[in-house]
Parts: structure tokens; C-alpha cells; sequence
């Protein structure tokens, strides 16, 4: 397919659209909570909800017995909200620690949860085929209903962030003193959490129950890598969850078999891998060039430290040296004999060098005085 | 009872011995969640393994399913040194990819493979008893129940043989460094034992059962013991409770044997949350209301030696001057006469002797350690406690 014309059909295809638009919102809204959930720590926090909401999408099924997206979202919701609270109560009143309250209830909310699906299963109700889509998510069952519900969640959040910027901003980075500038830490706390299960919430008719964790994380640690501004690393990692959204379907609508979630993932950490690398402070390439350019400046100091040595010994400083006695020195290759000529340090005349009045002072002065030109 | 369902339960009771072992250390780590996440990331590792040999049972697919969960740790330390993210986000990363390559693969090759995500997940051990190991023409028993014996038992032999340097360096990493066992060593053992298990009970269970056996049990024991050994032997107990239950309440339900496995050891950890006699949510809070109540009671004491003014000392004054509400001045009050520290005359109450030498006991206690814990003193001069 040409991606022009792909680009025709998400405009006129109501399934591309619809699906297109719910994926797009959808990694926007996490991406914007992801930042809170990574920053607070949290992170494993979204793997636990999103398991933990399978027993609620069960439950809401054999009370109504309808397969309402609403209700069961619903439903999802409660048994998120119970999971994230069992969960505080182990920390707060246990000594065992976060990562086994989240592995635990996690792995027994789902496994409970997987008890009613297959006891579902066994009821004669013909209308229970499909519950598992919650598992892995099928985004190709969002229907515009759907992708309206995300609007509306995605706008009340916007709203709830620009009313309690300062007080999530203040608690993100200092609880304590929030705590004694007066403001309920206890409330601010418990409505990001509950905002937080809501967008996974949202999120696991799309991407499933599964891999709905990494869409939470991935674009805020993205996101991460390229500002100390939380304003701006919200922002961006609305940015990079709604692109993963948008190139995810645009990838598993153009092949085959290919599920949407699981690309939706890979998308984003294919943005997580450019980020880790590429970001210009904090990348891992950058940093090794730094750290390379760092060594460099460094042994050029030590060739000239090494010279200022030899021609310390002899009354006329810029008393010609042979090139030769520097071999056996470590620091010494051609090119940096070529830079510290440009610098005027030195000056070569066939394979003698000799040192000039500028080189002299300055390795006589090269680690008692900072000097500003780097290489 | 007929002989397929005492085979299902005796792989299910050695799936649960062979994760609550590791599983005891990794809640010990605080490494929970890395169980988590190696029991996703396996999938990918199982597919390719699954396309060279087309055995789910096959020892390959085991080594290459075990060797893709150890990556997953390599890949988590990799990314936590680099200091970009956290650990935490470090694992929430590199698992669902993993995960979602593992997915992808498989749903490429729906038409040719005969391997199932949801069985993976969740495993079935009701059809564990079908497949047989044939050796030489003799039916010598299920090829799960012999796998995850063979695994159970390497895991004992480790066990046995490292507990100490397991322990020490469970416990006192520097220590241990000091002694000269490689903490290195010793972290990527238990990863390998960690991963191997999963790989090894994936089948019979599925992936996020193996998270609720290793993890579980072993929190639930950590609430009732602060004793390695015990904490094992607890932990054991319970996953073998918990997975005999379990298959008879799926046996009564018609259900998911793994779900029920889960949804007993979760009543169980329930229980123990609950009820457990020193660490348990109800000793806590009750622990707490006593505390509370023997702090207010010391104040109390410590205004009453501050003043000798009889104003000061009435027992309705005393309401406003501290800041009490009713209900509490009154319990306070109760329980400082209950324990003759206090008598009361025309409602101006002051310090009995043994009052006295208490609160200057307690004051002089809380003033010179650091730990205000003055357990031993209270048990000396309190009749009742708060």
C-alpha cells in the first residue's frame, strides 16, 4: 500500500479512522499520566492496575450478562481502583516491600480474573465469546462511542492537570514540603493514581491487559530523555504516545495478521531506543562523544605537558627537538602534533619541532589555571 | 480420585515447591517484580524454539526460553546502568517488547504453528496428563511432571549447596562481597533458576501462575516468620496447600485449574494479611490504637510533673490545656488510674508515686536514645496496656 494512499483511507475509512483517532488519543492520555507514574517512581504501578482489572471486566459480565463496553470498563475500573488500594495498604501496613505487593496482587487479581473468564466460558450464554480480547486488546473492535469516551477522558484529565498543576508538580519532586505548605498530599495523591487506572482503564480494549504497562511508560521515558522541564516532558510524551498510536495502526493495518497492540508497543520503544540514544544531554551517543572528546583534550595536554618537560631542560626554549623522542610517549600521534601546530604551541620544521614562547607558558600553567579553549 | 488427577496434582504441587524456592529469595531481593517479567518475556524465546523443534516440551525450547528471560535481566541491568530510568522502569520497558515480539511472531505464523498465546499465559494442566514420556516402549509417566522434577531437583541441589552464600548475601551484600562470594554470581544463579523454573512450569500453568507461586507464598510466609529457613518451609506449605485446593475447586467449578490455583493462594495471602498474629493488618492497627494511646498518656504524665499549680491539673482544664478531644482525655485518664499511676481528689489529679519514678524514667529514656522504644519499660510498670 502507498502511503499516500494509506493516508487517504484513514480519511475516509470509518474502521482506519475510528481506530486511528481511539489509538492516537489513547497514547496521548497515557503518555501524559505515564510522565506522573515514571517520575513518582511508580512505574510497575500500570502493570499491576492493568492486570488487576481483568476480575472487574468478569464480574461486571455476570451481573449484567451484556458485553457493554461501558459497563465492563466500568467494572475494570472498580477492581483497578481496589488493586491500586490493596496495594498501598501492603506498603503502608506491612514490611513487605512495593515490588511484592504489585507482583502480588497483579498475579492473583489476574489469575482470579482468569477464573471467572473460564468459568464464563462454561455458562450457556452465547454472548460471552470475546471477553478474552481484553487480554492482548483489539483495537479493531473501537467503534466512534469509544473513541468519544477517550476524548471525554482525555479532555477532563487536561483539565484536572491545568487546575492542580502546581499541587501534582509540588508533590511530584517534594512530598514533604508539600505536606507542611499545607496542602492534602493524601487527596492530590489519590487523584492522579485514579486518574492514572483510568487511562489504563481506557486503554485495554485497545492494547490488552498485557502490554497495556508499556504504553503508560514508554512514552514519558521517552520523553524523559530530552527535557528537566515537566511541563514540556508531559507534552512530549502526549506527543510521542499519540505518534506510537497513529504508526502502530499504520503498520498492522498494512500487513496481515499483525495485532495492533503489540505494535503500538514496539513502535514506542522504537521511540524509547531513539530517545536513550539520540537525546542531545542525556543520550547515550552523545555522552560517549563527550566522554571521547574529554579523553582527547586531555592527552593533548599530557603531549604538551611531555614537551614542556624536554624544553624546561634546555636554556633556549624553542630549542629544536626530533620528533622521535616523543614515540615512546603515550599520548603522541600525528594528529595531535598537527593541532597543537594550529594552536600555535609548536612549530614543525621537517622532523624537528620545537616549542614556541605561547606553548611554553601555557603547559607551564596547563594544571594550576583553567584555561577556556577546549580543543 | 483416578490416576490423571493425581498426576495433575502432584505436577501442581511441584510447580508450587519449585517457585516458592526461588521465589522466597527473589520477595527477600525485592526483586519481585523481575518474576513478572521474565515469565513475559520467556514468549519470544518459546516461538523461536517452538520453530526448530515443534515440541512444546522439547529441552531446546526450555534452554532458549530460559536464555531469553536471562537476557531480559542482562537488558533491565543494561539500561538501569546507563542511568537514563529507573529499575522500575527499566523492567516495564524491556518486558512488554519482548513480549510484543513474541506476539507478533507468533500471530505471522498463525497458520503453520500450533502455539497458542492464551496457552502460554495460562497453560492448561488438565491435558498436562496426555502427553506422555515414552522411554523404550514403557510409559514411564507425563513429560511435565518429569520436567519440572528434574527442575525441582537441581534447584534443591543449589539450594543445599549454596544456602549459606545465598543467605549471607541475601541479607549483607557487603558482606558477602567481603567473604569473597561473588555477588555477580550468585544474582544471575538465582535469575537462571528463576528463569528456568518458569520456562520449565509455563506449560503445565502458564506464565502468570508461576508469578503467583513464586511470589505469594513467599509473602505470606514473610508476614508469619523472620526466619530464612522457616520462611521456606512456610512457603512450600502453602504453594502445595494452595495448589491441591486449588484443583479441586477448579474440579468443582469447571474451571481454569491455574485461575483457581491463584484465586486460593490470593484467599490465602488474604488470610495471613489479615490475620497474622505480629505483622498482619489487624495486629498492626491494633498495635497502633495501643501505641497512640501510650504516647498520649506519657504526654499526659510529663504535664502533670511540669505543674504544680492545682489550676493547671483539673481534669476539666486538662481537655483544652492539652488539646484533647473528650473521648480521648476520658480513655487517657482511665488508663493512667487503671495503672496507679494517677489519683484523683475534688477532680485535680496528680502524680502517684510510681508515676513519678515512671514518667522520669521515660523521659530520661526518650531523651538519651535515639530509638524511642520503650517496650520494656512499659511492660515493667503497666498493668494494662492502651
Amino acid at each position: 500500500m502507498e502511503l499516500l494512499e494509506y493516508i487517504e483511507l484513514v480519511f475516509t475509512d470509518y474502521t482506519l479512522r475510528t481506530i486511528t483517532l481511539g489509538t492516537a488519543i489513547l497514547g496521548a492520555v497515557t503518555g501524559m499520566l505515564g510522565s506522573f507514574a515514571v517520575l513518582r517512581k511508580q512505574s510497575l504501578l500500570g502493570d499491576a492496575i492493568s492486570h488487576a482489572a481483568l476480575p472487574g471486566i468478569a464480574i461486571a459480565f455476570l451481573i449484567t450478562g451484556a458485553k457493554d463496553t461501558n459497563t465492563l470498563l466500568l467494572g475494570a475500573l472498580v477492581s483497578g481502583l481496589i488493586g491500586t488500594f490493596w496495594i498501598r495498604g501492603i506498603i503502608k501496613k506491612t514490611h513487605l516491600k512495593s515490588d511484592t505487593a504489585l507482583g502480588l496482587i497483579l498475579s492473583l487479581f489476574f489469575g482470579f480474573g482468569m477464573l471467572l473468564l473460564t468459568f464464563i466460558q462454561k455458562q450457556p450464554n452465547a454472548n460471552q465469546a470475546g471477553l478474552d480480547k481484553y487480554l492482548f486488546g483489539q483495537a479493531a473492535t473501537l467503534v466512534e462511542s469509544d473513541v468519544w469516551l477517550m476524548t471525554m477522558v482525555t479532555g477532563l484529565c487536561v483539565i484536572v492537570l491545568l487546575l492542580f498543576w502546581k499541587e501534582f508538580k509540588i508533590l511530584l519532586f517534594d512530598a514533604d514540603y508539600t505536606k507542611t505548605l499545607g496542602f492534602n498530599t493524601k487527596t492530590i495523591d489519590i487523584l492522579i493514581t485514579s486518574f492514572i487506572v483510568l487511562a489504563i482503564v481506557l486503554g485495554l480494549q485497545t492494547v490488552g491487559v498485557v502490554l497495556m504497562s508499556a504504553m503508560l511508560l514508554a512514552p514519558a521515558a521517552a520523553a524523559r530523555q530530552w527535557t528537566n522541564s515537566l511541563a514540556k516532558m508531559v507534552f512530549l510524551a502526549a506527543i510521542f504516545g499519540a505518534f506510537s498510536g497513529v504508526f502502530g495502526t499504520a503498520v498492522s493495518a498494512s500487513q496481515n495478521n499483525l495485532s495492533t497492540g503489540p505494535v503500538i508497543v514496539l513502535v514506542a520503544a522504537v521511540f524509547v531506543i531513539i530517545s536513550f540514544v539520540f537525546s542531545p544531554s542525556r543520550g547515550l551517543l552523545f555522552k560517549q562523544i563527550r566522554f571521547i572528546k574529554n579523553r582527547r583534550d586531555l592527552e593533548l595536554n599530557k603531549t604538551l605537558a611531555f614537551m614542556h618537560q624536554i624544553a624546561e631542560t634546555h636554556e633556549d626554549i624553542s630549542h629544536p627537538h626530533t620528533i622521535k623522542i616523543l614515540n615512546n610517549f603515550q599520548g603522541y600521534t600525528k594528529g595531535t602534533l598537527q593541532k597543537l601546530v594550529d594552536k600555535g604551541f609548536v612549530t614543525l620544521e621537517g622532523n624537528m619541532w620545537s616549542m614556541t614562547k605561547k606553548g611554553y607558558s601555557t603547559a607551564a600553567n596547563l594544571y594550576n589555571q583553567q584555561t577556556n579553549d577546549d580543543e | 480420585m483416578n490416576s490423571a488427577q493425581i498426576e495433575i496434582q502432584l505436577i501442581a504441587s511441584l510447580v508450587a515447591i519449585a517457585c516458592a524456592i526461588p521465589g522466597t529469595f527473589l520477595v527477600l531481593r525485592k526483586m519481585a517484580m523481575i518474576s513478572d517479567a521474565i515469565s513475559h518475556s520467556i514468549l519470544p524465546g518459546i516461538v523461536i524454539g517452538f520453530f526448530i523443534t515443534h515440541d512444546l516440551n522439547s529441552p531446546l525450547l526450555i534452554v532458549l526460553a530460559a536464555l531469553s528471560g536471562i537476557l531480559t535481566v542482562v537488558l533491565v541491568e543494561y539500561i538501569q546502568k546507563t542511568g537514563l530510568v529507573k529499575e522500575d522502569t527499566a523492567i516495564g520497558l524491556v518486558f512488554p517488547a519482548l513480549f510484543s515480539v513474541g506476539v507478533i511472531m507468533i500471530a505471522k505464523n498463525a497458520n503453520d504453528v500450533h502455539l497458542d498465546v492464551d496457552a502460554v499465559l495460562l497453560g492448561e494442566l488438565a491435558f498436562a496428563p496426555f502427553d506422555r514420556l515414552i522411554i523404550n516402549g514403557m510409559d514411564v509417566g507425563p513429560k511435565s511432571l518429569w520436567i519440572i522434577g528434574v527442575i525441582l531437583l537441581i534447584t534443591l541441589i543449589l539450594l543445599f549447596a549454596f544456602f549459606k552464600e545465598l543467605k549471607v548475601s541475601t541479607f549483607d551484600k557487603g558482606l558477602a562481597t567481603s567473604l569473597g562470594f561473588s555477588p555477580a554470581i550468585i544474582h544471575y544463579g538465582l535469575m537462571s533458576v528463576s528463569s528456568v523454573t518458569t520456562v520449565g512450569a509455563f506449560d503445565a500453568v502458564g506464565a502468570i501462575l508461576v508469578v503467583a507461586l513464586m511470589i505469594a507464598p513467599a509473602a505470606a510466609a514473610y508476614l508469619l516468620t523472620t526466619d530464612l529457613k522457616k520462611m521456606l518451609m512456610l512457603s512450600v506449605c502453602f504453594g502445595v496447600f494452595s495448589a491441591i485446593l486449588g484443583y479441586w475447586v477448579a474440579h468443582w467449578l469447571d474451571a481454569s485449574i491455574a485461575g483457581s490455583i491463584t484465586t486460593t493462594l490470593g484467599l490465602l495471602f488474604l488470610m495471613v494479611y489479615l490475620f497474622a498474629p505480629s505483622k498482619g493488618i489487624i495486629a498492626v492497627m491494633y498495635r497502633e490504637k495501643q501505641q497512640r494511646a501510650e504516647v498520649s498518656l506519657i504526654t499526659f504524665l510529663l504535664h502533670l510533673q511540669n505543674h504544680n499549680e492545682v489550676e493547671e491539673r483539673h481534669v476539666n482544664h486538662l481537655r483544652e490545656h492539652i488539646n484533647w478531644q473528650k473521648v480521648r482525655a476520658t480513655k487517657v485518664l482511665e488508663l493512667a488510674k487503671k495503672n496507679n499511676m494517677i489519683h484523683i481528689e475534688n477532680d485535680v489529679v496528680s502524680l502517684t508515686n510510681k508515676g513519678e519514678t515512671f514518667t522520669s524514667k521515660a523521659i530520661d529514656y526518650i531523651i538519651t536514645n535515639k530509638d524511642a522504644q520503650i517496650e520494656d519499660m512499659k511492660d515493667d510498670f503497666f498493668l494494662f496496656r492502651g
